[in-house]
């Protein structure tokens, strides 16, 4: 009895150590997607910082509040953006024109962020757009 | 008396201003956003269609099935609406969801990529060969008549664009009816493309991330191939390199696969998991020794970063345990 214990013992060992070394081998090889997820999703943070570093600016900011706007609102808007939205943003912000246009262009570009934000709620079923 | 006259006339005058003002900001509201810039975009050619593209006539409410079977067939994938049908039909919602319709372009060996959601990215791919399927609301927004339909040509000078689109095989609209009903989507548009061929309107980045998930579906030597023509574009790309790396070491290239990956490590010399694949190349190719320093200097340039760490220090183990 003791015997059949200790050799059932040595087995699972055996056999958990072999599964965890097969596991291992398959994982040597790092795989194309953590790496894409890595440097991509890097540039999301990178949009994300661009467009609140923009909204931080003392001309925004009155701008915001002029129109009653709260900026730390905005702000934790822009943490809620997905990678693929900041980046429309973030271009859209380099497309707007230098100089005193910048601050309109940035309050717009807001208001469309709220208008989707708007629009979120009917994106509680992401995918339920039914198509003719 | 004769001042009110003068008066009057002033304010006639004024008026009139204003009323032909109010005229011309109508009719500048006609036209949509996005079209000025698209026939004034001096690059593209003023006129493409792609006339040979297949035409599958929609049965009712299938307009997906049927848009996706044109645009495969386009790019050389045999494939009908019929046997789309079980794949992106979902007949609770008589329509087909947007995602599935990327996703089915990629079971059957098509790469499927987004596009900017701009008219000249549109005019872009058709001009270099490839149709793009996009998705319209034909209705309002608050009647909403979702639509799928192929885009195959346009003419900046008339203004015009033609589509497959539902029992129509040659639909036309003024590039402002279509800008005004494709905007309802988010511009949402995309290409299937025959892997090996590039879209012509998208980055870098958005192409890997394509290939990213074409890759999960793909033959090796399909995903081979993908890498390879993305690659010879972006040649420097981080995601792409990997990429290419990794689909030639499933090929059992492991020259092609060597090759890449040092070239990765030259152009991105902080990137551990380059080190990585490329030491377990090495192994594979019975490089020990070379493996065991490429591993180690990865393992320096992995920093902070644990996960990479631990995949260095394993692939390490195998290196060392491989010369036993």
């Amino acid at each position: 009895m003791i015997m059949a214990k200790r050799f059932l013992s040595a087995f699972l060992a055996a056999s958990l150590l072999f599964t965890g070394s097969m596991q291992a081998v398959q994982a040597a090889m790092i795989g194309t997607e953590q790496v894409a997820e890595s440097t991509i999703s890097a540039k999301g943070a990178q949009d994300r910082a661009k467009i609140v570093d923009m909204l931080s600016r003392d001309e925004v900011q009155s701008e915001l509040v002029k129109r009653g706007i709260d900026p730390v609102e905005a702000k934790s808007r822009v943490a809620a953006l997905t990678d693929d939205e900041a980046s429309n943003m973030a271009s859209q912000l380099d497309k707007a024109p230098a100089g005193g246009g910048i601050i309109g262009a940035i309050v717009l570009v807001f208001f469309v962020l709220l208008l989707t934000d708007i629009l979120g709620f009917t994106k509680i079923f992401p995918f339920t757009r039914s198509v003719r | 008396m004769h001042l009110t006259f003068i008066h009057l006339t002033l304010i006639k005058a004024s008026l009139r201003r204003v009323s032909l003002l109010a005229f011309l900001c109508l009719l500048n509201a006609c036209a949509a956003t996005g079209v000025r810039e698209a026939t004034h975009n001096m690059q593209l050619p003023r006129h493409a269609e792609l006339t040979s593209t297949p035409f599958f006539p929609q049965a009712q409410y299938q307009c997906g099935p049927a848009a996706l079977a044109t645009a495969l067939s386009a790019a050389n994938i045999q494939v009908t609406p019929d046997q789309l049908t079980p794949e992106v039909y979902m007949p609770s919602r008589q329509g087909s969801l947007q995602i599935e319709m990327m996703a089915a372009a990629r079971r059957h060996g098509a790469v499927s990529v987004k596009i900017p959601p701009q008219l000249d990215a549109v005019m872009q791919e058709v001009a270099a060969g490839n149709v793009v399927v996009v998705m319209q609301n034909l209705g309002f927004s608050w009647v909403p008549s979702w639509h799928y339909a192929v885009v195959v040509g346009y003419d900046l000078d008339k203004e015009l664009l033609w589509l497959r689109s539902g029992t129509y095989e040659r639909f036309e609209m003024s590039l402002s009816a279509f800008q005004r009903t494709w905007a309802r989507s988010e511009h949402w548009a995309f290409v299937a493309l025959p892997p090996g061929k590039l879209p012509a309107s998208v980055s870098a980045d958005e192409v890997a991330k394509a290939l990213v998930a074409y890759e999960k579906n793909a033959s090796v030597a399909a995903r081979k191939q993908a890498y390879q023509a993305a690659v010879s574009e972006w040649p420097d790309h981080q995601v792409l390199l990997m990429g290419l790396g990794n689909a030639a070491y499933a090929a059992n290239d492991l020259p092609l696969a060597a090759v890449t990956f040092q070239h990765m490590i030259e152009v991105h010399p902080a990137s551990a998991a380059a080190y990585n694949n490329l030491a377990n190349v090495l192994l594979a190719q019975k490089h020990i020794a070379q493996a065991e320093t490429v591993a180690e200097k990865g393992l320096t340039v992995a920093g902070d970063d644990e996960n990479l760490k631990s995949q260095l220090a394993q692939t390490l183990v195998e290196i060392r345990q491989s010369q036993k």
